[in-house]
């Protein structure tokens, strides 16, 4: 795959996201990432996945878990298991349930954006954080970017960084290679402002 | 000689041009909710839920200016339809009153319904979990529209297991009887609806029975799911039953049970049991 053609539109994709959303730089990465994800499957009308994107915090699915099933999922989730040891150990099912409601979406269903928002959290093993700040930082994060989602021309702008991803063959990265190119190019735009 | 002009040969065709447009207007503005709320159907049946989602909420936009333009009992009910798939059951309540209002006869039972619905919201908010439980039956017992029996069925299984969760012996083994007993009367009233099957993989698990669990999580795949949200929970329900199965069966009755989930894991394109096609590398 052409690097420098990749970054390049990955640049692109920045400088819209800079235009549209000035302040609110958090959402760049998981923008850029569930579009790169879904031109990867093919999948082009992002203006109405990211109005869904709410759909994943309704309540559609049964809440109610046995304690086995949340045992499981804190033993057999990588880092998840570490960061909750201790309640694992001693089966402080209280405690463990509270973070499953936060964790389970982001770990366990892993939605592409969630994952994405949460990626810093990921990356340094901070599994409290993330059931601490699940549900508040969701929210935030779409109530942020619905003004921008109003205008034609910014999703024109996602569209075509999806689209020529795709065209790059971005598929033949990997994810944790496709996450690092991102991630890079948009530090170094967005120090590049700063200076 | 100058004739004085007749003023309507002017306007007249201005007026009927401007006619046919509305008219027009009104009614591609009701014809696009049914495109969209068709489309939202199509694409929530293939699990496509972010777009079905999507299409949900243009056909409710187009609805609503249909209903401004040119109220009609379908207009109105398109606009309760497209409510209720975005789960905004007091707005679809007054939808369907309205379309009663202008004829159509569904209109006033589905409106209950969504009432019934949203009151059962309101009571569990409130703490009323008993309240809201007995509301919940009545919707799944009662209703006409199918979109709400399906989410009453869905609220009265998270509240049930909720509240048997705080039970003990065999309280806690009547109660999750019971809720697997309404669930199975639900499914032989409709067999192909894959959510009622996921429901009740649900409550089996919740009952230990993991092999019935199993069965019913397989079926509610392959008849379809609602959204991919539960899909990929009912997945994950499936990879859960596989562990606590290996634990629990002797070495033969293990290895049968490998190849069985096997044969449905590859027939759904994981990786292996313990691996659903969606999640990441």
């Amino acid at each position: 795959m052409d690097k420098k053609r990749a970054e390049h539109i990955l640049d692109n994709g920045v400088k819209v996201l800079k235009e549209f959303l000035p302040l609110k730089t958090y959402i760049y990465f998981p923008l850029l990432y569930s579009i790169c994800v879904w031109a990867v499957r093919r999948i082009f009308d992002l203006k109405e996945r990211v109005l869904a994107w709410q759909v994943w915090l309704e309540p559609e699915m049964v809440e109610s878990k046995p304690d086995a099933f949340i045992l499981d999922f804190f033993e057999r989730t990588e880092g998840v298991r570490e960061a909750f040891a201790e309640e694992v150990r001693g089966k402080d099912m209280a405690a463990l349930r509270k973070a499953f409601s936060g964790l389970y979406p982001v770990c366990g269903l892993e939605d592409a954006f969630l994952l994405a928002l949460f990626q810093e959290e990921l990356e340094a093993g901070e599994f409290r954080k993330i059931a601490d700040e699940f549900r508040e930082r969701a929210v935030r994060a779409i109530e942020d970017i619905k003004p921008a989602g109003s205008g034609q021309e910014f999703w024109r702008g996602m569209q075509s960084v999806g689209m020529e991803m795709a065209k790059l063959g971005i598929h033949i990265l990997t994810d944790v290679q496709v996450r690092k190119i991102i991630l890079d190019r948009i530090r170094k735009k967005v120090k590049q402002d700063e200076d | 000689m100058i004739k004085p002009q007749n003023p309507w040969r002017s306007v007249f065709p201005g007026a009927v041009f401007l006619t046919v447009l509305l008219s027009a207007g009104c009614s591609s503005h009701f014809k696009q909710a049914k495109f969209y709320y068709s489309e939202g159907q199509l694409r929530a049946r293939a699990y496509e839920t972010a777009q079905a989602a999507a299409s949900y909420k243009r056909a409710l936009l187009e609805a609503e200016k249909a209903v401004q333009s040119n109220p009609s009992a379908q207009a109105f009910m398109l606009k309760g339809l497209a409510e209720a798939a975005l789960e905004k059951w007091p707005d679809a309540e007054n939808s369907f009153l309205q379309a009663f209002a202008f004829g159509f006869v569904e209109g006033e039972e589905w409106a209950r319904d969504a009432a019934r619905l949203g009151l059962s919201s309101s009571l569990d908010e409130l703490g009323l979990k008993e309240a809201a439980l007995r509301s919940i039956v009545d919707v799944i017992d009662h209703a006409k529209f199918r979109p709400a029996r399906l989410e009453a069925a869905r609220r009265y299984v998270d509240l049930s297991l909720a509240a048997a969760a705080g039970l003990d012996g065999k309280e806690k083994t009547n109660a999750l009887a019971a809720v697997a007993k309404t669930l199975e009367k639900l499914i032989d009233g409709d067999f192909a609806c894959g959510f009622y099957h996921y429901l009740l993989s649900q409550t089996e698990s919740h009952r230990e029975d993991y092999r019935k669990s199993f069965e019913e999580a397989a079926i509610a795949r392959e008849l379809g799911l609602p959204t991919e949200k539960v899909l990929r929970d009912n997945d994950l329900q499936i990879v859960f039953i596989y562990t606590q199965m290996k634990e629990r069966l002797s070495p033969d009755e293990s290895k049968a049970f490998e190849e069985l989930i096997g044969r449905w894991t590859r027939r759904w394109g994981w990786r292996d049991p313990l691996t659903p096609g969606w999640k990441k590398e």
